[in-house]
Order: structure tokens, then sequence, then C-alpha cells
């Protein structure tokens, strides 16, 4: 007999519903919004790094935008751990696109 | 048939067992890991015109096993508006 | 509950159903068959209530629904492989009824008999890397916490220090990407055909380390044992990587009939 035969007919399936408990609902969304917090925080330091290479910036120039990529990782990490999140929860999965930020 | 279901750290190869012989019985499918199974029942085999099943078989069936195993932020949205309605 | 569709696990060209007889399908009724053009569909009755299009789009996103489904119809079509590779079907093809299938084995012969030649006493084996992750100096940034404004050279240093992970971890992606191209050359050797398929996110497998190979290799019969000290001998070539040997399988990656274009 079918697993399945139990369910009357016409009764709708449920959806499968991954842990809905408000502790975990928020942890999704934390971890959502710090993603692309992180994202950004990538894309700043890789775009610094072109203006470091370019040479289109003072030596004191480089030092206020590292202090503050510096001091913005130090930030993300106290966040991290504040809600129990390792660097590998901060991605997410674009399907044919791969992830959207790279496995370091 | 072997199959890892779990992440080890491991260094050493995954052993294998030798291939089955012909005419065993198909006694292990309960421990083929669903994510090799999904795989290829959703995106593998022959896809045909079918009737019944015309309009889902153009639909990315990768992605239906994406959306019912990846927890997405969505969902979890969804979820925490307590309108969890029946379906779509 | 009058069934009134059918469900199609995979064509054959004959098939011996007395050890069919105890498997367990997607709808709990027995295996059958549908006969035409000197070809065999393996199905079963099923109801549309479940197994229609409407419901089916329902279901398929129950991911209990979808992993029972799923290990039943796999069930039928490797309990069927015993007897030869057959053309699996995907997932959820379904018909209104025998005249249809009939039809369409009719119509798709000669598709078909092209398949089954081609995979004719050859099943499948799946082979997936993953790269170790590199222990990394991740934490750099705790070194130089004490520094509470710009002006000491921190800030460039810095910038200096993560320039050169970047630039390792550039690296480091392209040494397992020539790796990854490797062990799948090397084990092409032995498949009459192979697949290359998405590599799978982290989410979806729950393994951590990214996998940089993903791929499908049709095998003859007699060549698995060989195949599989191959794998094992890859991985031992390359300790920073971790080897995964599935199979055999039905040729699900293989049953393409050129119609689609085949599968990626």
């Amino acid at each position: 007999m079918s697993a399945l035969a139990s369910r009357e007919r016409g009764t709708p399936v449920q959806r499968h519903c991954i842990d809905a408990d408000p502790e975990s609902v928020e942890r999704g969304l934390v971890s959502l919004v710090l993603t692309i917090v992180e994202l950004l925080r990538q894309l700043m330091e890789r775009q610094a790094l072109r203006r470091v290479d370019d040479g289109t910036l003072t030596d004191d120039q480089i030092e206020k935008i590292g202090w503050t990529l510096m001091s913005l990782e130090e930030k993300m990490a106290e966040l991290r751990d504040h809600f129990g999140l390792e660097p590998e929860d901060l991605n997410l999965d674009l399907g044919p696109l791969g992830p959207l930020l790279p496995y370091e | 048939m072997s199959s890892r279901h779990e992440e080890e750290p491991a260094l050493v190869p995954t052993a294998v067992t030798s291939p089955r012989q012909s005419h065993q019985p198909a006694i292990h499918t309960e421990r083929i890991a669903l994510v090799d199974l999904l795989d290829r029942v959703l995106a593998g085999g022959v896809v045909v015109s079918g009737e019944v099943t015309l309009a889902i078989a153009d639909v990315d069936m990768v992605r239906v096993s994406l959306r019912a195993l990846v927890t997405s932020a969505s969902a979890l949205i969804r979820a925490g508006d307590d309108e969890e309605g029946p379906g779509r | 509950m009058e069934p009134n569709g059918t469900w199609v696990y995979a064509i054959t060209e004959r098939v011996d159903l007395t050890p069919l007889a105890q498997i367990r399908g997607v709808g709990g009724r027995p295996v059958r068959t549908v006969a035409a053009a000197g070809l065999t569909a393996v199905a079963e009755d099923v109801d549309l209530a479940e197994f229609g299009e409407e419901a089916l789009r329902r279901n398929l996103e129950d991911l209990d629904w979808l992993e029972t489904t799923a290990r039943a119809h796999h069930r039928v079509i490797d309990a069927v492989a015993q007897q030869g590779p057959p053309v699996p079907m995907r997932l959820a093809t379904v018909y209104s009824g025998d005249a249809r299938i009939a039809a369409m084995l009719t119509q798709r012969e000669a598709d078909f008999r092209s398949a089954l030649r081609r995979i004719s006493g050859r099943m499948e084996w799946g082979v997936k890397a993953y790269a170790d992750r590199q222990p990394e100096a991740s934490d750099d940034s705790a070194v130089t916490a004490g520094a509470s404004r710009p002006g000491g050279g921190a800030g460039a240093a810095y910038l200096q220090r993560r320039r050169n992970q970047l630039t390792a971890q550039k690296n480091a992606r392209r040494d397992t990407l020539a790796s990854a191209e490797m062990i799948h050359a090397e084990l092409a050797r032995y498949a009459a055909e192979t697949r290359v398929h998405t590599p799978q996110a982290p989410q979806l497998t729950g393994i951590k380390a990214p996998m940089i190979l993903n791929a499908a290799y049709l095998l003859d019969g007699t060549r698995g044992e060989d195949f599989a000290a191959a794998v094992a001998a890859l991985a031992d070539q390359h300790p920073g990587l971790r080897l995964e040997l599935t199979g055999p399988w039905p040729p699900y990656s293989f049953a393409g009939t050129g119609e689609e274009g085949g599968l990626t």
C-alpha cells in the first residue's frame, strides 16, 4: 500500500516546512542580511586593491581604507560569533550560477 | 551500491564496494543518499513529450530539488508570517 | 479509488515481471507493462489525484513525498536493470492510458532502440570530487586588534595581507580545477560515454568542502572493478581532494535519445 494511501483524496499535501520556530526564522534572516553585507565587504575590498594597484591612492588614503576594511572584517566576525554563524553559513546558492560568494 | 551520507573530515579515499553482480536483488536502495538519487531521477532519465506531464517536463527539475532541499530565506520569511496557507 | 493514470518507469525490450512482484512502486499497485513496436514500457496504474499535473506541482515540493516517490521510482528501475539496463524515464512521466503509451513507443521507437543499443550491457557510475578546505589563517584580523585608529600602517598591512590571501585562493582554485580536469580525463578512458554535471552546492550536499567534479561514466559491465581501483588510485595521488564513487546505477544520465540534445 502506498505510504500516502492514508491521506484523504483531495487533501492538499502539507508543504514541507523547514523549522519555523521564531528563533530559526530570525537566524535565517540574519544570515541573509549578513551574507549581503559580506558580499559588499568583499566587493569593496577587491575594489580597494584594484585602486591600490592602479596607483591612484595616496599612502594616507591606503592606510585609511585598509583600516576601515579591517575594522569592518572584525565587526563581521563579531556579528557572526554573536549569532553562532560560521563563515560558510554566509552564502547563497544561485542554482546554475553557482554560489554567490566564492568558497575560501 | 555504496555512497557516503555524512561528511567526515577524511583525506582518505572513500572505500568502494565491488560492483554488484547481476541478478542480485536491489536490496540497498534505501541507503542511497537522497541528493544522489534526486539528481538522477529529476535531472536524468528520458524526457518525453508526455501527456499529463507535458507542462512539468518543461520545468527545470533540478530547481525543484533545490527548492525542496535548500533552506530558503523566503520560506522562512513566509513561515514567520503566521500565514502558512495550504500549498500555493 | 479508481486509477485513472499510468506512471511510466522505463523502456526496455522485454522484461520478466516475476522478480518485480515484491517491489513496491510509487503508488503501491502492481508493476505491469505496456507493449508496442517491439518495446516494453514498465508502468503502474496511479491516481491522477496524487500524480496528475496539478497534484504533482504541489507534491514535488514536499520533500517527504518527493523522497518516497523518488526512491520507489528508482527501486523499480533498478529491479528492471537486473535483467539488462532499461532506458529510465524521468520522474513523473504520467499518461492517461495505455493507448497513449503505445503511441509514444511507436512514435519514438527508433530513439529508444538507439538508446538501448548504446547502454546495452552497461551501467552508470558516479564520481564526485571535493577540494578539502585548506587550513587558512582567516582570523588574521585578530592579529592587529588594538589599533584604535589609522596611521600606524596597520591598514596598509591589512590590505597587503588580503591581497596575498586572495592571490593564494585564486591559485588554489586554479590548481584544484586542473586536478578535476585531469581526474575526469583519466577516468573517461574507462568509459564508453561520460557526462559532466554541475557541481552541487554545500547546502545541497551538507558537505562544506566545495565540489569540483560531478561526473557520470557509462561503463561496460565488466569494468566496474577496474574503475573503482582507478578512483582509489587517483585519490591517493591527490591527497588534497576527496573522491566519492557511487554505482552501479541504471543509466539515468545516458538515457537521452538525442531529441532534447542530451544532458549537460
